[in-house]
């Protein structure tokens, strides 16, 4: 699928790629990354952690059967470590062996000798293999968690997002033949600048409704029985209720069904117990100061809430 | 209600009107549709600028070609689209849902007149004209049923005048409208020693953009804990191998000079003492306090907060258990504020209960007005310690702000000597001022409330008492 057939991509075809690659979206979500790649343009993604956002572009990238290009960004990221580096090593070696000069492509003595500032030497990083990827279908570049970045990286990366097209000094530009598909999370640690949030679409993903997250878990944890998973869903719901330091996400969910299906082999479809959730809170709770909130008093509501899905879910 | 938005219809579409003329003739409800579309997308725009979202020019045009690629008959798709485009913040949905009613009444009974209008428009200030003329003509008096109660066009704002007006959010709130007058000496009479103690009972202040930019500076420009960024220098602990090779070029592409790299300090530590006293807590915006203490707590690395009137309490938990409103968590624990001021004790409780809160990477930062009560002798320990133990000592002294400020009160002349800085603090935009002088001068250097620019200014221009 090139990049011309997005352009005429149907909302219901997306809908359908989504459907197949088990990823649960609202109207919303679908409307948005719809919008996005028939556009052309990238798309911002924010939520809380556990929200499916990393998710999201993995999903595009296996519904469009394509290669995902992943930069993880941290403190510290520089452009050397995302973009490209030359070899160092190899170019010391080429300059020492006479084979190559240091001069850079316009430089003088180009016609009879090899600069060291040429492909050969160029490793590429993330960023510039998302550029230069070739096959039909353009690759996925997600950049993930760029709140963790630096400003100044977030500052390098507006040419990339706006013209999708990267300046390297000593060789020149490289602009790509297929603009790659560029998804971007950010947990909102911090704000990201005007400058690149008005270069993407938007989207804020919101945890999901008790419904959804059923939907979520029944395809997820197929192992799980629906009636338990109605019954995970539901306390996850009420859960969320509390002011916690961190909020259970839909990750954490999906963990817990999990451990739940793993705990119970026997007795598939008996009501979770008290006991049961208390025993296996750690795959939803993971901060000390919210454990210390959960006592006897709120297991029993949890329980109430567990009896209470069936309804929900035929209501 | 109805009538005075032809007036904004007819101005900001007035430059599509010239073009559109001519072709007229061709395609004439197609080309008013599209006209109708750009105007309602540009007033929606400016609505939502009014409300104080930040709407870049360039996210117009890109909701006007998402609404091309979705259509305008479902509404959910049309909102979906608009949100992507034109939102970027999810505090600033509000707005948005509040303004999308409006647009998608005027957008789809435009649309409709239009396509009822068989004629085709001759002109394009007869066919502006002729898109509301139901309106007007049928129902003058009972208002048209479908408009909404709260369509108002965005030109009729307080100004009163016709253009769409652009309102940018700055400045929303003073700490009380004039900064407070610098007379300590007189204020410290009212309040007794050990006062009245209460509950915490307002609620956490929303800060600007601009004040929480000021605050996120100022532990910036405070930072001593190295993170990971590097920078270049003559004996660091990493070799930098892009400018090694650069150098190596004179030699022959033997590397002798090794340029190096080291960490450059980016992140804080931190221990937030604040005077919750009766004295601070009438001078200063209260909830303006708490947020700012919020934010410090939030940006830097780590932050111990304590407050302290007659007591010293630690409410480091209730700030991370807050989640952005430390006032219901304060609530929550009953922390009472609004005593007596007695620095001296609080920092001998300190150093007695929380030594380990403070260390020689520790930037304490001390918020008070300095107006003591206790014991100068304890004052005077307590204060010594500090300085010596901590990385720094920066005090925010809300009196401050007042170009007559002198530190004369008992507890300030106490402190003064032992302090590596100290500035005025009445609002967030005092921040940015003191992290301009130490991002300058240095933590050690020559900074100060009376280096600050502005109360120079305001000395020499009005004339001090």
């Amino acid at each position: 699928m090139t990049r011309e057939a997005f352009a005429s991509l149907s909302e219901s075809d997306l809908r359908e790629r989504f459907e197949t690659a088990e990823y649960v979206a609202d109207d919303r979500t679908v409307t948005t990354v719809h919008l996005a790649l028939t556009l052309g343009r990238p798309l911002l993604v924010e939520g809380p952690p556990g929200s499916g956002k990393t998710e999201l572009g993995k999903v595009l990238a296996s519904a469009f059967d394509t290669e995902i290009i992943r930069l993880q960004c941290y403190e510290g990221l520089t452009a050397e470590n995302a973009l490209y580096e030359w070899n160092y090593t190899k170019q010391l070696l080429a300059v020492q062996a006479n084979e190559g000069t240091v001069a850079g492509r316009s430089g003088a003595g180009r016609d009879h000798e090899q600069s060291v500032f040429d492909e050969e030497y160029l490793l590429e990083r993330p960023l510039l293999r998302a550029l230069t990827a070739d096959g039909d279908t353009p690759p996925v570049l997600l950049v993930d968690e760029i709140d963790r970045a630096d400003e100044e990286f977030e500052a390098f990366l507006l040419e990339l997002l706006s013209d999708f097209q990267v300046s390297i000094p000593e060789f020149g530009t490289v602009s790509a033949e297929q603009p790659p598909i560029v998804v971007l999370t950010s947990n909102r640690t911090r704000g990201l600048s005007d400058a690149l949030k008005r270069r993407c679409l938007y989207l804020h993903v919101e945890p999901p409704s008790f419904e959804a997250e059923y939907e979520i878990v029944r395809r997820k944890v197929p192992e799980l029985d629906g009636a338990v998973a109605a019954e995970v869903c539901a306390v996850v719901d009420r859960l969320r209720e509390e002011a916690f330091l961190k909020q259970p996400g839909v990750a954490e969910t999906l963990d817990w069904a999990r451990a739940v299906a793993q705990l119970r082999h026997d007795d598939a479809d008996t009501p979770l117990s008290t006991d049961e959730i208390e025993r296996t809170l750690g795959c939803l709770i993971k901060e000390v100061e919210d454990l210390d909130r959960i006592d006897a008093e709120l297991l029993e509501q949890l329980q109430t809430a567990a009896a209470r899905a069936e309804d929900r879910l035929e209501a | 209600m109805y009538g005075d938005s032809d007036q904004t219809a007819g101005g900001v579409g007035g430059g599509v009107d010239t073009a559109a003329t001519h072709e007229r003739e061709d395609v004439p409800d197609f080309r008013a549709a599209r006209r109708h579309v750009l105007i309602e997308l540009l007033r929606f725009a400016a609505q939502l600028r009014n409300d104080g979202v930040t709407v870049p020019t360039s996210a117009t045009l890109h909701a006007a070609q998402a609404l091309s690629v979705v259509g305008l008959d479902d509404r959910a798709h049309v909102a979906d689209a608009l949100r992507a485009t034109l939102l970027s913040e999810p505090a600033e949905r509000d707005a948005f849902e509040s303004a999308f009613p409006t647009f998608w009444h005027r957008l789809r009974s435009g649309l409709s007149a239009v396509a009822t209008d068989h004629d085709g428009p001759t002109a394009g200030s007869d066919a502006d004209e002729r898109e509301d003329a139901p309106t007007n003509t049928d129902s003058p008096t009972t208002d048209d049923p479908g408009v909404l109660e709260d369509a108002e066009p965005p030109d009729i704002d307080d100004s009163g005048d016709g253009d769409v007006e652009v309102r940018i959010p700055t400045e929303r709130r003073h700490v009380t409208g004039d900064r407070p007058a610098a007379t300590g000496e007189s204020d410290a009479r009212r309040y007794s020693a050990v006062g009245g103690r209460q509950r915490v009972d307002i609620d956490t202040a929303q800060l600007t953009e601009s004040e929480l930019a000021a605050i996120d500076r100022f532990v910036d420009a405070l930072s001593t804990v190295p993170g990971r960024r590097r920078r270049q220098s003559t004996a660091g602990d990493r070799v930098e191998a892009r400018r090694a090779l650069r150098a190596s070029l004179s030699t022959g592409g033997t590397p002798i000079d090794l340029p190096e790299s080291q960490p450059t300090p980016s992140e804080l530590r931190c221990c937030l003492l604040v005077d919750v006293s009766g004295s601070v807590l009438d001078t200063v915006d209260r909830s303006v306090l708490l947020a700012f203490a919020d934010r410090l707590y939030d940006s830097a690395r780590e932050t111990d907060v304590f407050l302290f009137d007659t007591e010293l309490v630690n409410v480091t938990e209730q700030f991370a258990r807050g989640g952005g409103d430390p006032a219901a968590a304060l609530r929550e624990a009953e922390v009472q504020w609004g005593g007596g001021t007695q620095i001296g004790e609080a920092f001998t409780t300190l150093r007695a209960r929380h030594p380990y809160a403070v260390d020689r990477r520790t930037v304490v930062v001390v918020v008070s007005d300095g107006l003591d009560v206790g014991d100068p002798d304890t004052l005077a320990d307590g204060i010594t310690w500090l300085a010596q133990r901590a990385g720094a000592l920066v005090w925010l002294n809300p009196l401050a702000v007042s170009p007559a400020f002198e530190p004369q009160s008992r507890g300030m002349s106490t402190s003064v000597p032992y302090l590596d800085a100290l500035f005025g603090f009445a609002e967030p935009a005092d921040l940015a001022e003191a992290a301009r002088q130490i991002e300058q001068r240095g933590l050690h250097g020559q900074v100060g409330y009376e280096y600050d620019r502005r109360l120079v200014g305001a000395d020499s221009g009005g004339g001090s008492a």
